[in-house]
């Protein structure tokens, strides 16, 4: 029913624009097949849902760990010297997951850019 | 992009061989980190064992210090007082604050703030950050360190965003990040000649100062040029007549910036990238002039500007944090927390640019760097006084003046978060009306 109904509006819509003397438009109109347009829908509609749950979880349970053991990792972290690079190398992980997980969030909440 | 990625790297490779450059100063030499073993009160002495080593010193207690200042195994940062000869303690301050639900909550709040307001103008949240962290217990220095650590994967996330947008100019970032650089070094110099000679009071006078004069010329430039393009109801990509001027000067080698749309002498751009790098080793945010270079003297938008100017974060700060890191200041507790609230923000930031007209993005710099501004301002009396220059002032009146700075701090954060809100809730708004007027007449 929904496909006849697109079809229908497409098809309305190539007269009206045919009517005004716009051909390229009307033809392009009837030229796009409803199978593309079915196709192209639920790509930019679908939400991603799995990732923000798999990145949050994994966030979530980053943070939880540095919780826990924050005695060990801050008396590791701050040793000085070489081990800048634990600080340096967890916060860059940490921005990976987690800013995945936030990109994810605010797709599932619909905030998208302007195309 | 292989060029542009090879030049990343071979910019990386070039950098240890510039002498270690910083945002915003130098890692502090006269501190020593370890866990007080045991206090001698009599002989006014502390035997302290240093982390990372065996290695035990036995440091005096400086005139304004008790014994019972120094506390035993928990790990300190002392800070010595080299005027008062060997191993004299400054002050000690305890190095990891103690983490309550509430002071988790209120690092995950000042993160998503800073990080909407450094995805939107660019540069952002640093100055209210590090005093915030203070307030909550974090000497300063750690406080310095963990937010330097915590802005280079922000910037990363937010100028990968606007790249992906078509915002960010790389090569245009690549020159001003390696010429502030350079700028740095000359501004660490300046700051310490005038250390050297006018003391500590002199120098916070002189960065004050400085902050004061800078914020209120630009950012009241800012504001007049994002008053008369809301006016005008131009779209707001004029570019400035003093950038056009120089953009005619056809001095060779002549720079091409592709997305910010801009072919320049590279005697402009180099200047520009110096003098940011100059400041932001003198007033610790070098996005508050980078931005506006780049706009009203290289030329290009606003919308480009503060992208770009996160590519310039992300490179200075990654540099930044490893010589923190090499020190051993840097709270991780207190990096992740922020990240957490800051890359939500910094995604939210960047994506509200698309749906905002180029003078809100001055509006809200404007907005910010006025505030701040009178941030700093409220600091000046009381290093006068402390120079001599000026009667010394009441307690009470210190204690309102340090009030007037900090919430100033908090006004600038919460209005342009509110701004920045409110503007994008409109454009998404409009865009969402025009999708369905669209919608309407292509129905017929």
């Amino acid at each position: 029913m929904d496909s006849k109904l697109t079809k229908f509006d497409r098809n309305m819509s190539a007269v009206s624009f045919a009517e005004a003397g716009e051909f390229e438009t009307a033809a392009e109109f009837l030229a796009e097949t409803p199978a593309a347009a079915k196709k192209a829908e639920p790509a930019a509609m679908r939400k991603p849902y799995a990732g923000m749950v798999i990145f949050g979880a994994l966030s979530l349970s980053g943070y939880v760990a540095l919780i826990a053991n924050q005695k060990l990792v801050n008396e590791i972290f701050t040793m000085g010297g070489w081990h800048a690079v634990y600080p340096v190398v967890t916060a860059l992980i940490f921005s990976f997951v987690h800013g995945a997980f936030a990109s994810n969030l605010l797709s599932v909440l619909g905030i998208e850019a302007k195309k | 992009m292989k060029r542009v990625l090879f030049i990343i790297l071979g910019f990386f490779l070039i950098l240890p061989m510039v002498s270690p450059a910083f945002a915003g100063g130098p890692p502090p030499k006269d501190v020593m980190k370890g866990i007080f073993l045991s206090v001698d009160d009599s002989a006014r002495t502390a035997i302290l064992k240093k982390s990372g080593s065996e290695e035990t010193v036995e440091l005096v207690l400086g005139s304004g210090m008790s014994p019972g200042d120094v506390r035993i195994n928990k790990k300190v940062m002392v800070s010595l007082d080299k005027s008062a000869g060997e191993n004299v303690i400054k002050s000690i301050d305890i190095m990891f604050m103690d983490m309550t639900v509430n002071k988790i909550i209120a690092l995950l709040v000042i993160g998503l703030i800073g990080g909407l307001l450094s995805g939107f103008i660019g540069s952002g949240g640093a100055f209210v950050l590090t005093p915030a962290m203070m307030s909550l217990g974090v000497p300063g220095a750690v406080a310095v360190a963990s937010n330097m650590c915590h802005k280079f994967p922000k910037a990363m996330v937010g100028a990968y965003k606007r790249y992906k947008y078509g915002q960010a100019d790389i090569k245009l970032g690549l020159v001003m990040a390696s010429t502030a650089i350079i700028g740095v070094q000359i501004g660490i110099k300046i700051q310490k000649y005038i250390l050297n000679h006018f003391g500590n009071a002199g120098s916070n006078l002189y960065v004050s100062f400085v902050f004061m004069v800078v914020l209120v010329l630009v950012g009241g430039y800012v504001l007049y040029d994002a008053y008369k393009l809301a006016k005008g109801g131009e779209e707001g990509n004029k570019v400035s007549r003093l950038a056009l001027r120089l953009q005619n000067i056809n001095l060779p080698p002549m720079m091409y910036f592709k997305v910010a749309k801009v072919r320049i002498s590279a005697w402009i751009t180099i200047p520009v990238g110096l003098f940011t790098g100059m400041l932001a080793a003198t007033i610790a945010v070098g996005g508050f002039i980078g931005v506006p270079g780049m706009i009203y003297i290289v030329g290009a938008s606003a919308v480009v500007a503060s992208a770009t100017e996160l590519i310039i974060a992300f490179i200075m700060g990654a540099w930044g944090s490893v010589q923190w890191g090499l020190s051993g200041l840097i709270d991780i507790r207190l990096t992740l927390l922020i990240l957490a609230g800051s890359l939500i923000g910094v995604q939210l930031g960047a994506l509200g640019t698309t749906y905002v007209k180029d003078y809100m993005i001055k509006l809200v710099m404007a907005s910010t760097m006025l505030i701040v501004a009178v941030s700093r301002g409220a600091k000046i009396p009381g290093y006068l006084a402390d120079l001599n220059l000026l009667a010394p002032l009441e307690p009470q009146v210190t204690h309102v003046l340090g009030q007037v700075s900090f919430w100033a701090l908090v006004t600038a954060l919460a209005s342009a978060g509110l701004i920045i809100t409110v503007a994008m809730m409109r454009g998404m708004a409009q865009a969402k009306l025009e999708t369905r007027r669209e919608e309407i007449v292509s129905h017929g």
